[in-house]
């Protein structure tokens, strides 16, 4: 009786689960213009509105060890004009139009985004082709955003709690590859750079043929192809070589550790493990692992370290995933009281746990519904539409991963868990960093 | 702290708004000849038909109000409970309400904690409890499941006082970093002055008042507040109308209504003239600036969208106040306005932060921008721009069902035209310059605001007192405890003299004699500072040998030695290293000086009796004491036990108390010291006298 009844509710989660599929089926379509631009268009009539990003192929990753900070550089100048925009005039054209703008700058990418009302479409590619094919870099702009990138630097790095923990972290995980410095950069490479150089990054990276348009919303797809045309078509191709770092980051052999002292109230530990790049099989492993870990309130760690034992305000295990080979953070700010080695005992012991012990079906069973939820609740919204197809194309050239990724997830066994945390999850693979309060003795 | 954690994680990504306003040149054309004229700005098409999205509601029979929007996209369904009643005064309670929305989520009479997070979990749900309502969200096939878990919450909670405790300890930890932060410092002061300490909206949680809390005060909160005739239940997503009405019935059908009353404040007055009011932060290096009023303006009502606009030029981003202070001034990051809606009383507030030295030129550009807004025209250009602005902002917020079913709830519970919402656009096209300025004549007051400043007193209360009319600036405390600064010193008695006090110090620990026995003293002391344990080792020996080490278990952190004559820091972990000279050295001689009470005149330290203040509660002597260095000290001696009690010096405070004997003399057992934004809680564990340390100890090599 007990087999019957767990068949039928098998049979029933498979059930829901095509269903889910088939009513959350993302439809776009992609081309190529003759320049090298790809194009992918969703069209979704339900809300007046739509959103245009493009989407370049170049973050920190591929910038020169001496001029860190350039492609995240290139973010804030994008906004400062081009011919036929005048200075402070992209933000004023875009309120005007009733549209919301923004971009960001990662290790592996640069994104731009425009929501617009629908009837903007046109101006939405417009401002988009002016600032690909003739962007306005002059050493007003250029001074101007100079200092403006170094107060965000002191901002959100220099000046925050916790806030160069990222940076210490990549920079010790990582001595070869680029990953080793953040996408500020430093404020001294963007100091020393001069404009011929910034022309110089834009005429390379900055071309149709390493960038995706990427649009989704209230749109017809055939007259949004001819604007498309229209405004992108006769931008030239680029025709220098476009850097992409070969960079392969030496297999570590002995744990490293470290201390930093910082303004804050209380200590903080982070553990950093090597991992493969995302899209690999062992990648959806591990991202299941941290849900096993930290996602959610009868998480591992969560309610063992936080609940029970308060010794932590906070922990969380995170797979950050780059295009290259990145890293599974383990993070968590110890409890007023609670020294930080003791703290991070109780960390080791859930990972031993997971390397240890096989998880139970129900646990396993949890997991795939979180990881489901979270799969199907992200596409909600035009934007985010545009950029997972976008970032889908680009990393693994394959936007179709929009609909079929969760696939990936659904294949990884509860041996793979165990597996994965046996192999990555190492003492001689890893970076440890306690940060303490500043001594002011 | 979640949203900490994402902060530094999305910090990587150097995500930034790009709000950045520069000269304007005009357009010129395209000097390449291209096929396209690009000099050309596309004109929008005709503009589209923005429909605002269709919801259903019904009501169950204990009065549940439930609003459905149907969205089909995505098969999930989201559902939004929200108790419509007004705030209760808390007294020596506050934050009450806030504990028991949180334990709404700690466990219910079915659940354990540990089975409720398990069981949210396992169906990969988010649900969330608070104060005034609960969320729940599910993937559709879950749904059943979600909506036990949900009803059991709303219905059964089960208040355990360990869930509670947990939660409180969390707060306090909460409060303390707040003590540090001028934001939430001038949250807390400037809802007090605008509404009034009686006002729900004026108070704030404080550690006694969270010490007053009980999980039976929360029970007895939710069983007079938590019920569905004073519910709206919002549901989004993958389910249609008939699906909601039967699995309401079936999961909040028996849910009890009974009465609730609904507490009416007093409506808070806005002042006759302007008030100063400043929070002393003596180290502080930039104001935290605060302007503000009640309003009475409510959600929906004539003026609202008009007073939207308004707003909007004036602050409501990055217009006028933003491009005064900051662009044209440099005086600021970022200056704002809000003007907020609400049933009961809202508010008006400017928010800045500015260098100490412009506290007063920024306060007068702020009324510049109040005062023109009321008298001038606002030029076509700008406001066609905020309005667009604001359409823009009410058409993509449109993409989200949630916003229908707030438009739905903001219906029904301010009581708008169906058609509200509908014709907002339409209303708010058609709002003109001289609607502007009348609304602004209605709400803007720059002759009745409260000015709170948070920042170095010292500095700038010379600054403020041009804008309070001749009144007093008032002064207030964390705590929101007014104080007047001028009164806090009474001059001490006729004939009372410095050395008086210190006689009688000297006697209250156990007199000349016990003291000149000491020989040699070895102290140990620990303190959990942030999280480590750190032990403080002292010791002395007659006449000025010093010793100090700070380290945790067998790790030195640091070593401070005085053999008599030469000083040095060591700091074999790492850090500073280095000989003391100059004021550092003769500031260690006194240091080092046994009982140096006993010898000021000859350490050259000369001391002052400044009056009888109140600290802690007690009063005091206050002594001035300057050093050889130059240095000075604050010192404060309990007028009754003669003990000293507080001292103020460039660290920050230090308290002693718990005093204990040891050989005949008192040695407070509970130090307290400031150190820049923390404070370590000094415990002694030990103290032996004349246990014959050897000179070796204080070898400085």
């Amino acid at each position: 009786m007990n087999t019957f009844r767990k068949a039928f509710l098998l049979v029933i989660s498979l059930l829901a689960f095509i269903l889910t599929s088939a009513q959350n089926r993302i439809d776009f379509t992609e081309y190529d213009l003759d320049n090298g631009l790809h194009v992918i268009l969703h069209q979704d009539n339900s809300t007046p509105i739509v959103a245009v990003t493009i989407s370049y192929h170049v973050g920190s990753k591929n910038e020169d060890p001496e001029r860190t900070g350039f492609a995240h550089f290139f973010e804030h100048l994008m906004f400062e004009g081009s011919e036929n925009i005048g200075r402070g005039e992209f933000d004023k054209i875009a309120m005007n139009a009733g549209a919301s703008l923004n971009a960001n700058t990662s290790f592996d990418r640069t994104f731009y985004y425009l929501l617009l009302p629908s009837n903007q479409l046109e101006l939405g590619l417009w401002m988009e082709s002016e600032r690909l094919l003739h962007l306005r870099i002059d050493s007003i702009g250029v001074e101007t955003q100079r200092s403006v990138v170094k107060e965000e630097r002191k901002q959100s790095y220099d000046n925050r709690p916790y806030g160069t923990l990222m940076e210490k972290t990549f920079s010790a995980a990582f001595k070869e590859h680029p990953y080793r410095w953040m996408p500020i950069g430093s404020a001294e490479s963007i100091n020393n750079a001069t404009l011929e150089e910034f022309m110089e990054f834009h005429s390379i990276f900055y071309v149709p043929n390493n960038a995706t348009l990427s649009i989704a919303g209230d749109i017809d797809v055939e007259s949004t192809k001819k604007l498309v045309q229209k405004y992108f078509g006769d931008i030239p191709r680029g025709t220098k070589e476009i850097y992409r770092p070969d960079i392969l980051e030496p297999v570590k052999t002995a744990e490293v550790r470290d201390t930093v002292y910082d303004n804050i109230q209380l200590p903080a530990v982070v553990q950093a493990y090597h991992i493969p790049a995302k899209g690999t099989p062992d990648y959806y492993a591990l991202s299941m692992l941290t849900t096993l870990l930290s996602d959610g309130e009868s998480s591992r760690m969560t309610k063992s370290i936080v609940d029970k034992q308060q010794k932590a305000m906070f922990v969380g295990a995170f797979p950050f995933a780059l295009e290259d080979p990145g890293l599974f953070l383990v993070f968590g700010i110890v409890n007023s009281g609670v020294a930080p080695d003791d703290f991070e005992n109780a960390i080791n012991e859930e990972i031993a746990k997971a390397q240890q012990e096989e998880l139970s079906d129900r646990e396993y069973e949890k997991l795939r519904n979180k990881v489901e939820n979270d799969f199907i609740s992200r596409n909600s919204t035009m934007a985010g539409i545009a950029e997972s197809l976008s970032d889908y194309h680009m990393y693994f050239g394959d936007a179709n991963l929009i609909n079929t990724e969760i696939d990936r997830y659904m294949a990884v066994t509860k041996a793979d868990i165990k597996r994965v945390a046996n192999q990555y999850l190492t003492k001689e693979n890893r970076v440890v960093l306690y940060y303490l309060p500043k001594q002011t003795l | 702290m979640k949203k900490l954690i994402i902060i530094i994680i999305a910090t990587t990504f150097a995500v930034l708004p790009q709000f950045l306003n520069a000269q304007v040149k005009t357009v010129k054309s395209g000097g390449k000849k291209e096929v396209l004229d690009r000099s050309v700005r596309p004109q929008p098409a005709p503009a589209p038909v923005i429909n605002i999205g269709k919801y259903e509601s019904f009501e169950l029979d204990n009065g549940l109000k439930v609003f459905v929007v149907e969205n089909h996209k995505i098969p999930r369904i989201s559902y939004s409970l929200i108790l419509d009643y007004n705030p209760v005064p808390e007294g020596n309670m506050a934050g009450m309400a806030d504990f028991a929305g949180q334990m709404l989520r700690t466990g219910t009479t079915n659940l354990t904690k540990d089975e409720l997070d398990e069981a949210i979990d396992f169906i990969g749900a988010d649900l969330s409890t608070s104060s005034t309502g609960v969320y729940a969200s599910a993937l559709k096939k879950h749904n059943g499941q979600l909506l036990t878990l949900m009803a059991d919450i709303v219905m059964n909670p089960s208040f355990k006082e360990e869930e509670l405790a947990k939660l409180k300890t969390q707060a306090i930890s909460g409060l303390k970093a707040q003590e540090n932060d001028p934001d939430a410092i001038s949250d807390r002061i400037s809802k007090l002055l605008v509404y009034g300490a009686a006002h729900p909206y004026g108070e704030s949680m404080t550690e006694k008042s969270v010490e007053n809390i009980s999980a039976d005060h929360c029970r007895a909160f939710y069983q007079a507040f938590f019920k569905p005739n004073i519910g709206y239940m919002a549901i989004v997503g993958d389910i249609t109308k008939a699906e909601a009405m039967d699995l309401m019935q079936k999961h909040f059908g028996n849910w009890k209504k009974s009465e609730v009353i609904q507490f009416m404040p007093e409506t808070p007055a806005l002042p006759a003239s302007n008030i100063v009011a400043i929070v002393d932060r003596p180290g502080a290096v930039q104001t935290a600036l605060r302007i503000g009023y009640p309003v009475d303006l409510k959600p929906g009502s004539e003026d609202a969208i008009k007073a939207r606009v308004m707003n909007t030029v004036l602050g409501g981003g990055t217009f006028r106040l933003f491009n005064n202070l900051r662009e044209d001034k440099a005086y600021t990051y970022g200056a704002y306005s809000q003007l907020n809606t609400d049933k009961l009383t809202g508010r008006f507030n400017v928010n800045t932060e500015i260098r100490n030295s412009v506290t007063d030129s920024a306060i007068n550009e702020v009324f510049f921008e109040m005062r023109r807004i009321r008298e001038e025209l606002v030029p076509e250009d700008e406001l066609s721009l905020v309005k667009n602005y604001l359409n823009g902002n009410f058409a993509l917020s449109l993409e989200r069902p949630q916003t229908i079913a707030n438009f739905a709830i903001s219906t029904a519970r301010y009581g708008l035209d169906a058609d509200y919402y509908a014709n907002y656009m339409k209303n708010l096209a058609a709002v003109n310059a001289e609607d502007v300025r009348a609304v602004a004549g209605k709400y803007i007051k720059p002759e009745n605001a409260y000015i709170l400043a948070v920042g170095k007193a010292a500095d700038i209360a010379p600054r403020l007192g041009q804008f309070t009319g001749g009144k007093a600036i008032r002064y207030y405390d964390f705590n929101g405890k007014e104080y007047d600064p001028n009164t806090r010193v009474k001059p001490a008695p006729e004939g009372m003299t410095a050395e008086n006090v210190l006689k009688s110090y000297v006697n209250a620990i156990g007199g000349e004699k016990a003291l000149n026995k000491i020989k040699d003293m070895t102290m140990m002391a620990s303190t959990t500072m942030q999280g480590m344990t750190i032990g403080f080792d002292f010791y002395r020996k007659s006449p000025n040998k010093y010793m100090m080490k700070v380290g945790a278990g067998e790790m030195v952190f640091q070593k401070m030695v005085f053999d008599g004559t030469a000083a040095k820091l060591i700091s074999p972990m790492g850090g500073e290293n280095k000989v003391l000279e100059g004021n550092e050295l003769e500031d260690m001689k006194v240091e080092a000086e046994m009982n140096q009470e006993l010898h000021y005149a000859k350490l050259g330290v000369n001391l002052t009796l400044e009056g009888i203040e109140e600290a802690d509660g007690a009063e005091c002597y206050r002594v001035m004491l300057t050093y050889p260095s130059g240095k000075q000290s604050t010192q404060f001696f309990d007028v009754k036990s003669g003990l000293k009690v507080k001292e103020l010096s460039e660290q920050g405070t230090a308290t002693f108390g718990d005093y204990r004997e040891v050989n005949g003399v008192k040695f407070p057992f509970a130090i307290s010291q400031q150190m820049g934004p923390q404070t370590i809680d000094l415990k002694v564990l030990s103290i032996k006298i004349n246990s014959k340390l050897k000179d070796d100890l204080f070898n400085i090599n």
